[in-house]
Formats: C-alpha cells, structure tokens, sequence
C-alpha cells in the first residue's frame, strides 16, 4: 500500500509554492493578463487531460481484455484524481477574467460576421453547459471505474470484471466524442476565425502520448521508491513501443494537417501557420524535433526501451515537448508575439502544476491497493515476457 | 507464458501438431467441391463482363464512360479506393495486430493478406485502365528521358504511384516470407513428383533449422514494423488526392486518419465476409472459432465510430467555418439529388456497426454475415458520396451537372469483383489458407486442451 | 554436414528445451534443430546471437529515404525547374510521401534479400531434408557423433533426455 509520507507532501507544496511565486512575479512584472490567464489555462488544460488520459490507460486495455499492463493501472487510476481538480482551475480562470482575455468571442459588442456566424455555438452559456457535461461525464465514469476496480480486488467475481470492462466502454466512448469537442471550446476557439477537422485529434493523439509517458515517469518513480518491484523491464518495453508509436501516430497528424494547409494555399486557413512561423518559429520546429525527431531516434531499438534510464528521460522529453506544443497552439491566439515569451511565469507556474499533479497522483495512490492482486489478469501481468 | 484461464480458447478440438497439419492442407487436396465449381463459375462470368468493359474502354476510349467536364472522377476513382480501402485489413490483421501480440491473428492473417495482394491489383487497375493512353502508362514513373521531362513530385497522384507500389511489393513479400515454412510443409507432405518439386520450388529450400526461424521470426517482425506505418500512409496518401485540393468536401484535414480507419473498416468486414463462408466450406471452424469472428467484430465497431465520429466532426466544421460552400456542400450531399446515395452511406456506416455493441450480435455469424455485406455497400456508398457530390455542384452553379455511371463503368466494376473471388477461390486450393507454423506456435498456449495454464 | 552425425526428435517442444539442456550438461555438440515452427527460447538454448538483419533493414530503408529526398529535390531545383500552382521549388512538405514510400520500400527489399541470400533460399534451392517430418510435427536434433565411443555415450544421453528416433549417420 502507497503512503504519501510526509517528505513527498513537503516537496509537493514546495512546487506549488513556486507556482504561485510564478503567478505573483506576473502580477507584479506587469506580464499583462493574456499572458497570465493563458499559462493558468494551458497548465490546467494540460494536466487535467493527463488525467483524462491516465483512466484512459485503463479503460482502452479493459475492453482489448489486455493483461500485461494491470500491474501498472493503478498509476492510471490515480492520475484520474486530477480530473475534477484540473476542471475546477480552469473553471476559476474561465470565471475570473479568463473568457475575456483567452477568447475574442466573448467580445460580444465587436464581433466581425464571421464571428457572428459562430454565435450559436460560441457562446458563453452554451460553453459553461458543455464545460459541465465533460466535466460530469469525465468524473463520474472515471468515478465508477476506480470503485469497480477495487471491487474488483476485494472479490474476483468475474461480474465485476464484467462490470469493469462495460464502464470502460462507456468512458472510452465518451470521452472519445468529448475530448474532441472541449478541444474545439478550450483551445480551437482561442483562434477563432481558423479551423481544421483533424484538430480533435490531433490534440488528443498529443495527450495521449504525454499521459502514457507520464505513467512511465509515475511508475519509475514509484520503483525508486521501494514499490511496484514486480514492473520489470518487459512493462518498460511496451509502455516505451506505446511512446515511440504514439509519437509517429502524433508526428503523422501534425504533418497531415500542415501539409493539407499548406498546399491548398487558402489565406484563411494558412494564417495560422504563418504567424507561427513568422513570430514563434523556434517554438514550432522544436515541437517538431522535440516530440518526433528525439522519441523516434532514441527508442527506435529494442534495447533502447528495455532500459529505465533511456526510456524514463526520454517521457520526461515528451512531456516537455507536448507542453511546448500546447504553448504554440494557445499563445499566439490569446497573447500575440508582442506579449508571449517563456520566462519565470511559465516554467514556474509548471512547476508549481506539477507538484500539485504530484500531490493529487500520490494521493490517488494511497487510495487503494497499488496492485490488484485479484484482478483475473494480474498473474499474466506477473509472469510476462514480451518474446520480441 | 502465463495465459489466464479466463481467456477463450482460440484452438478447438484439441488438436495436436499433426492433426492442424492435416487440417489445414486438407481443402488443397482431392478435387475441388461443387461449390467451388459454382464459385468459380459465377467470378469467371463477371471477369468476362469485365473484359468486354475493358476491350470497350482501350478500343473505344475514356467516352464509353458517363464522365463529363465537371464530374471528372466517377465509377473509376470510387472503385480504385474502395479495393485500396479493403486491402489495408490484410496488413492490419497481419502486421498491426502482430505488433499488439493479438494471438487470435494466426489463424486469419494468411488469407487476410492473400486478400489485400488481390484487392490491390483490383484497386490497381482502375489508374490504370482510366488513363486512356494506356500504353503510355509508364509515363508516370520517372525515369531519364528525351522528352526532358519529369514527373511532378507535387501532385498526390504521383505520391499514389509510389505509395501504391510499395505497398504491392511489401506486402508480396511479407506474405510470401511468412508463407515460406509452410510451403515447406506442403512440401514434405506431399504424396506426387509434381507436386513435391513445385512445392519445392515455392519453398525456396526451406528447412526450418533454428537460425532459420529466428532470423525469419526477425524479418516478420521489422516487416510488421515497417507494413504498419506503410498501412497508414497509404490510404492517408489516397486521401490526399482529395483533401489537397480546395473542393469543399473534399479539402479537410481530417481525411487522412479518416480514411485510414473507414479502410480498415471495410476490409475487416470483406475478411469477415470471406472467412463465414471459407471456414465452413473448408472445415476449418475449429481454427477460425466465433472467437475470432466476435474480435474482428470489435475492431469493426471500433473503425466503424471512428468514422462516424468524423462524420459528426466534417459537419460540425462545415458550419462552423462559415464558408458556404462548404456548407452547401453538406446540405447537398443530405438532400440533393445524390441523397439516396447519402443515406445508404450514414445507415449501413454509423447505424449497423453499432449493433455489434449487443454481444449477441457479435458472436452470431449470419449477423456478423449480413452486416459485414451492408458495411461494404455503405463504405463503397461513402466514396461514391465524397467523389460524385463534391465534384458535381461545386463553387459555379453553371457547372452543376449530374453523373451516372454507363455500362462500360459498371462491367468494370464487376469484372474486379469477378478478379477478386476467382483469385481468391484459386488461392484456398493452392495455398495453406491459415498460417500453420503460426498456429501451432500458440496452440499449447491458446489451444482449449490446456488443464493448467503455465508453460515455458 | 560432411562428418558423421545423429538424429534424434521430439514430439513436443517443452521436453525438446529439456532435452536440449540436459545433453549440453553432458558436453554433446549440437548442429542444428528443426522444428515445424519457431520455439522460444531455442535460440537462447543454442545460443545464437542477435540477428544483424535489423541493421540491414535501417540501413537500407536511411538509403531509400536518402535517395528518395535527394533525388526529388534534385528534379526540382535542378533538372525541372517549374512552377506548380505557386509552391516552392525546394518543396519539402511535398517531398515527404515519396521520401517515407521510398524508405520503407528499401528497408524491406534489402532485408528480405539478405535474410534469402544469407540462407541460400530462393527458387530453385534444394534443400537436405533430415526427416520430412521436421516441419510436420517432429521436432529434430542433430548432434556431432564422434568415434565409435563417443557416439554410445552421446546416444545414451539423448535417450535419457528422452529424445526418440535415434540414428546414428556415419
């Protein structure tokens, strides 16, 4: 049984305490409000789909009736506990001043006709009432699968592997068509006179492959810990085939929407792309070597990802370059060239995310038993070799 | 390795080694049944239709089509993609599924792959054939030249030559590697001269000595690595022909993986289509159990919300970008005078795979049957749909026409069907139709005969 | 195969490992193993190295995608310079497809040659076949024999690892 001792709760607070430093130095610098309110809303964003992702985890191996990874789900399980809290942070930035700065929409005296013809959905009631169904949906799901995963190892009943795998169905599901759309609200609305089909996806193919990098880094952790001593190096090379297919799966559609835009050459949709690479150009091919060019060069071999020490610092790589990708995607729309930059305020206020991600993850951890002895595939989970 | 006893057997009859040797190579002995006749019979009558069509189209011209100026892509196009489309489940089954260590692949893959090789000829002739100059084919790839020309990198269609081609190749060889072991047993078991020295020949002079099958086993596995990613690319490389222009309809980012998932899509519901039948006819349902069948059922509900996830998505999108063209184009497709078309393609796609949600459903083969059948009509329905309704009513009204395919058109659509079963019939009396070195390789482990379930 | 060697076969693949280990205790040179598929852990058992194929296949698919970009940039900067629909000459989005295509086509031809070439398959290659039944459902040893002695004592211990079939071929 995990136990959140007191070490990790000072070092957890410690990190927040920087945080809000962070967040004070941006008042007090005069960073401008755009800036402040867009790092809150990027890091509350970010972390709140790790934890989306983190159920996802176990959710998407429940319904494949996948066994080797229920030695680790917990992790996933765990992470899920940041979900209401990550919603919460980003409901007091969509309340307190948020909306105005993120979204030109909400200008509701100056709106240009294409605007106007956005109306019926980007609106603020409307948004509040999505932002409440994901958040209700996400929370309740994610809810009934952890409750039904410890059911699950009071008992071995097979009616509540059933049962597991039946809430993991829905969760997928609805996350699936949700994390599609609050990624239309949140983030593709900041640019809201641009669109593109693909950016759903994309978004989540990104999340994706941050939250299974993250599980990584959680479960190493955990093993330097004294922990999880049955995570052997056969979990390791599977979770690292996941980081380095996810991350071509993310290259692939980030190269497919460039691409497309590019070559049909229509100004409204280019725009986009040309104030990236006119104004924050360094950021936009480092989202590229960062998130393909390192994980597709260094996991490439089979040893590469039987090895904690190259597998561990390279999720700790993705999760930096995902942040930088979230960075390109939201800065330019809601701070402008002028104002963006990367200084104290981001990396502090990230820090400070991070602990209490850290924070909320361990005590997710202690919440339950850290393997689900009875799970039916925790003794395939056990004795797993990979044979290639 | 440690399977849970939980798991469904994917080997009934408690089958040893021999017993699945016997079993599998038995429908490639003795004379074929009437049925086959009958098979082969009926696809031979269409490839005729088709070689009247084909005979029209090089004598006569690209003008014994019902194209026009505006809908210049019809039938053709349509057709090249949806046998694309069928062929991406082959190498799904064989090199994605083989990546995920899905064991249930083994008994599928063979005949899944031998099914792409044949849906990409069919899909390869329509470029082809629709080319008009049809000697001059060769233009397309480049080489030096005195006309001082080369081909332009630009365009998707060249992008298609290659993506096609390697694809082809690839997955020739990918099959063929992996059917190299078992044409030594076809070999060794075989009770002619003739037969042991053709056999022979395939085989390439295969042993089956231990370096062998492990440097074989470390070919499967890069060519897995590198058919998965080749998979993707290739239909997303078919979905930039459309998505890279500035058709409403046509031009949206989400095409590529869109496309990629409606591929796998229809081709697990032709592999399901093929195999209902093929296991029954050959006896081969203890190898190819309801098991199997309920799992390429799961990946059609998968493909299959994909896709209609992307419906949902191309509309929303087309509303909410304001351009009205695009939002014409939507209107059009749902109540224009293709909307028949239309609502074949949103029931037999976003309707009838969610049915296998019921497990019911899943594990009933005339269902999996039927709906496998009205997924293959939807999906062709859908790139009739995308081609047709963009390109007939697009951004100048004056231009709006309609299309309808002639008779030339349709023989060639059904000359590929024709293609596709009698090549398809004569490989189950050629060929192992299951990967027998791959099945017994997990027979001890997935077999049903296992009492407690540690071995190694 | 030029010197005198034995036969021996299993029927099963766990009692072969067994077998395998028992025999290489007692100091028996092993030549080769046939068996209708591939057996996990054999390769260890035998101790065969890591297959250098998987450098084969990156090498050969950097020269396709080497080849592939080089060549297209080449047509378009040099050879045919012209402008299509107001892209850039150098243009490398465009590149991409036939780069990946070429990649992926070379990796695996090269690969998949070497793997036929290194083994001497191809059609027309005639095999030794030391028991037909090898790719069926024997699973076949073949060990060094020595002189009259040591070929008692190495059929001995094949016979207690419990291997059945044994043939001594001079």
């Amino acid at each position: 049984m995990f136990k959140l001792t007191k070490k990790l709760q000072t070092i957890g607070f410690a990190m927040v305490a920087i945080g809000l430093l962070a967040l004070a130095y941006g008042f007090i610098a005069g960073l401008g409000g755009d800036r402040i309110i867009a790092n809150l809303h990027l890091n509350g964003f970010y972390f709140m789909s790790l934890g989306l992702i983190g159920m996802f985890f176990v959710a998407v191996h429940a319904i494949a009736e996948s066994g080797w990874q229920v030695s680790m789900q917990r992790v996933g399980e765990a992470m899920s506990y940041f979900i209401p809290v990550g919603g919460i942070i980003m409901l007091l930035v969509f309340l307190f001043g948020g909306m105005h700065h993120l979204f030109e929409w909400t200008d509701e005296a100056h709106l240009d006709r294409i605007l106007l013809g956005k109306v019926a959905y980007l609106n603020q009631p409307f948004f509040y009432i999505r932002f409440a169904v994901f958040f209700a949906g996400w929370i309740l799901l994610a809810w009934m699968i952890r409750k039904t995963s410890r059911e699950l190892d009071i008992n071995g009943d097979k009616k509540y592997f059933n049962k597991l795998r039946k809430y993991s169905a829905f969760y997928v599901v609805f996350l699936a068509i949700t994390s599609v759309i609050s990624s239309w609200d949140w983030l593709m609305s900041i640019d809201a006179h641009w669109f593109s089909t693909l950016y759903g996806w994309y978004v989540f193919s990104s999340m994706l492959v941050t939250g299974f990098s993250v599980i990584v880094i959680f479960t190493f952790v955990l093993k330097k810990m004294g922990y999880m001593q049955h995570v052997n190096d056969e979990h390791i090379h599977d979770m690292a085939k996941y980081m380095f297919g996810l991350s071509i799966f993310w290259a692939y559609l980030w190269f497919s929407q460039y691409m497309l835009i590019w070559y049909a050459n229509i100004p409204e949709e280019t725009i986009y792309f040309y104030e990236r690479l006119k104004y924050f150009d360094t950021i936009f091919y480092m989202n590229l070597i960062v998130n393909f060019a390192i994980p597709f060069l260094l996991l490439m071999t089979r040893n590469s990802k039987r090895v904690f020490w190259v597998v561990v610092p390279v999720a700790v790589i993705i999760f930096i370059g995902h942040w930088i990708d979230l960075y390109q995607l939201i800065m330019p729309g809601a701070v402008g060239h002028e104002a963006a930059g990367i200084g104290f305020l981001e990396i502090g206020l990230t820090i400070g995310f991070i602990g209490l991600f850290m924070l909320v993850t361990f005590y997710g951890l202690s919440k339950a038993p850290l393997v689900p002895k009875n799970h039916p595939f925790y003794e395939e989970s056990l004795h797993y070799h990979t044979n290639y | 390795m440690y399977v849970s006893p939980i798991r469904e057997p994917l080997i009934r009859g408690e089958k040893n080694y021999s017993q699945v040797t016997k079993d599998i190579l038995a429908p490639m002995a003795g004379k074929p049944s009437k049925y086959w006749y009958m098979g082969m019979t009926l696809s031979s009558a269409a490839l005729v239709f088709g070689a009247w069509a084909t005979f029209m189209t090089i004598y006569y011209g690209i003008g014994t089509w019902g194209l026009n100026k505006t809908v210049g892509w019809g039938w053709g196009i349509t057709n090249f993609v949806w046998w694309v489309g069928i062929g991406h489940a082959g190498t799904f089954i064989s090199a994605i599924l083989l990546l995920f260590r899905q064991k249930w692949r083994t008994s599928i893959n063979r005949s899944a792959e031998a099914m792409t090789l044949i849906a990409i000829a069919c899909a390869g002739f329509f470029p082809l054939i629709h080319m008009g100059r049809l000697l001059l084919g060769f233009f397309i790839f480049p080489y030096p030249n005195t006309r001082e020309l080369w081909v332009n990198f630009n365009s998707p269609l060249l992008w298609d030559v290659f993506a096609i081609s390697t694809y082809f190749l690839v997955s020739l060889i990918f099959w063929y590697v992996g059917l190299i072991p078992d044409l030594g047993t076809v070999r060794d078991k075989a009770k002619t001269k003739i037969r042991k020295a053709i056999y022979g020949f395939l085989s390439f002079g295969w042993t089956g000595s231990v370096k062998q099958w492990s440097r074989h086993e470390t070919v499967s596995l890069i060519l897995a690595g590198l058919a998965a990613p080749l998979v993707l690319s290739v239909h997303t490389i078919v979905s930039f022909d459309f998505a890279t222009s500035v058709i409403p309809g046509w031009h949206t980012t989400i095409f590529p993986p869109y496309f990629v998932s409606g591929a796998v899509f229809s081709g697990f519901a032709m592999v399901l289509t093929l195999l209902i039948v093929a296991r029954k006819a050959l006896n081969l349902e203890e190898y190819i159990t309801v098991n199997h069948i309920e799992s390429m059922n799961k990946v059609i509900i998968l493909t299959g919300s994909i896709v209609g996830i992307a419906y949902i998505t191309e509309f929303f999108m087309a509303w909410y970008s304001g351009v009205e063209y695009e939002q014409y184009a939507f209107l059009n497709r749902a109540f224009g005078p293709y909307a028949w078309a239309y609502w074949i393609m949103m029931t037999c796609n976003v309707v009838t795979p969610q049915l296998f949600w019921f497990k019911k459903i899943r594990t009933s083969l005339v269902a999996t049957f039927i709906i496998s059948i009205f997924v293959n009509i939807g999906m062709w329905f859908e790139r009739f749909v995308i081609v047709v309704t963009s390109l007939h009513r697009d951004y100048l009204p004056s231009s709006w026409v309609m299309y309808s395919p002639s008779l030339v058109e349709v023989g060639l659509y059904v000359g590929t069907l024709g293609l596709f079963f009698t090549l398809f019939l004569l490989f189950i009396r050629v060929f192992p139709v299951i990967a027998i070195a791959e099945v017994k390789s997990v027979l001890k482990s997935s077999g049903d005969h296992k009492k407690t379930a540690h071995h190694e | 195969m030029n010197n005198s060697y034995i036969t021996a076969y299993y029927y099963d693949e766990e009692e072969l490992l067994e077998g395998i280990r028992q025999i290489k205790e007692k100091g028996v040179e092993i030549l080769d193993v046939m068996t209708p598929f591939p057996v996990h852990g054999l390769d260890k058992a035998i101790g065969l190295r890591r297959s250098r194929l998987t450098r084969v296949a990156f090498w050969g698919g950097t020269i396709g995608a080497l080849i592939g970009f080089l060549f297209q940039a080449w047509v378009f900067t040099q050879a045919y310079v012209i402008n299509f629909g107001g892209k850039p000459f150098f243009a490398v989005p465009s590149f991409m497809p036939v780069t990946f295509e070429m990649a992926v086509l070379f990796s695996a031809f090269s690969m998949v040659l070497a793997f036929l070439i290194y083994f001497k398959l191809g059609p027309g290659a005639k095999p030794i076949i030391y028991d037909e039944r090898s790719t069926d459902d024997r699973f076949l040893l073949i060990v060094k024999a020595g002189d009259a002695d040591e070929t008692k004592n190495i059929e001995k211990a094949l016979s207690q690892a419990g291997a059945e079939g044994i043939k001594h071929k001079a």
